[in-house]
């Protein structure tokens, strides 16, 4: 089903895709504008609640998805808000798989130096919320961008 | 003395002496945490306030952008020995500052009553 400049949550994005290829699938297909970055959570975050993951859960899935959406947006686009942006989300009986998919300067933050440990200073802390609130974070280089794809079971043990 | 901020995201905000209260409305994300920056600088450029207490009530979801956005605000109060006081934490907001360790930077209270005795 294809779901034209509209995304499931009900809010509409401008010239953006959603679409349902399988049952408990998503993608959606935007640009690295920030208003963009809602909508997108909330679509995974729908898609974690259908698949029975507690709202708890929910929200740690959300916001991992907005950090990494919003990693691209400000350092592989460099906060250019015009670039394509393929945000992919399904369960699989067991995890929800979360895959980001941009064309980017190619970056990759798992090879950055780690962030310093003062909490005052900024940065970093979107990859360290993935790291306590995700079973993966994997970037993947790919020849034209970075593919990174995020994991969480659904039943995770404390 | 109610304090104009011009942002949604803070439709309300009053001096008392040195504290200003805030109360903060709606999700934080990279998309609008200027305008949060923006109505902060105001206030405390405005008033200069000794105690800066916001209440987060109104606050179900925000994220790292945010979150830079109130340590900004945090070491211009600190230069004249102010503080910050983040009160009515949503858990998923006081989950975040958890894992972001500034639990034990902000003053965290449960209302603003709480925060005047700090």
């Amino acid at each position: 089903m294809l779901l034209r400049n509209r995304f499931e949550s009900g809010k509409a994005v401008k010239n953006q895709t959603a679409t349902h290829p399988a049952p408990n699938t998503i993608e959606l297909k935007i640009d690295s504008n920030p208003a963009n970055l809602a909508a997108a959570r909330e679509a995974v975050e729908q898609l974690c609640r259908s698949a029975g993951f507690d709202e708890a859960a929910i929200g740690e899935v959300g916001l991992c998805v907005n950090e990494a959406h919003a990693n691209v947006i400000r350092h592989a686009y460099e906060n250019v808000f015009d670039r394509p942006i393929v945000i992919r989300a399904r369960f699989d009986g067991t995890q929800v798989i979360v895959t980001i998919r941009d064309w980017g300067n190619g970056v990759n933050p798992a090879e950055l130096p780690p962030a310093r440990p003062d909490p005052l200073t900024p940065g970093g802390l979107g990859l360290v919320c993935m790291e306590k609130m995700l079973d993966e974070a994997r970037f993947e280089p790919q020849p034209d961008g970075m593919l990174l794809t995020l994991r969480r079971r659904r039943n995770r043990a404390a | 003395m109610e304090l104009k901020t011009q942002s949604d995201l803070i439709p309300t905000a009053r001096q008392d002496g040195e504290t200003v209260f805030g109360v903060v409305r709606g999700e934080i994300d990279l998309h609008n945490s200027p305008d949060l920056r923006g109505a902060l600088l105001t206030i405390l450029t405005t008033a200069k306030p000794k105690k800066l207490v916001l209440n987060l009530n109104a606050v179900p979801y925000m994220d790292s952008s945010a979150i830079a956005v109130f340590v900004e605000s945090l070491q211009k109060l600190r230069k004249s020995g102010g503080k910050l006081y983040l009160t009515n934490l949503q858990p998923r907001v006081k989950g975040l500052l958890e894992i972001a360790r500034l639990d034990s930077i902000f003053v965290i209270c449960a209302d603003e009553a709480e925060a005047m005795t700090k």
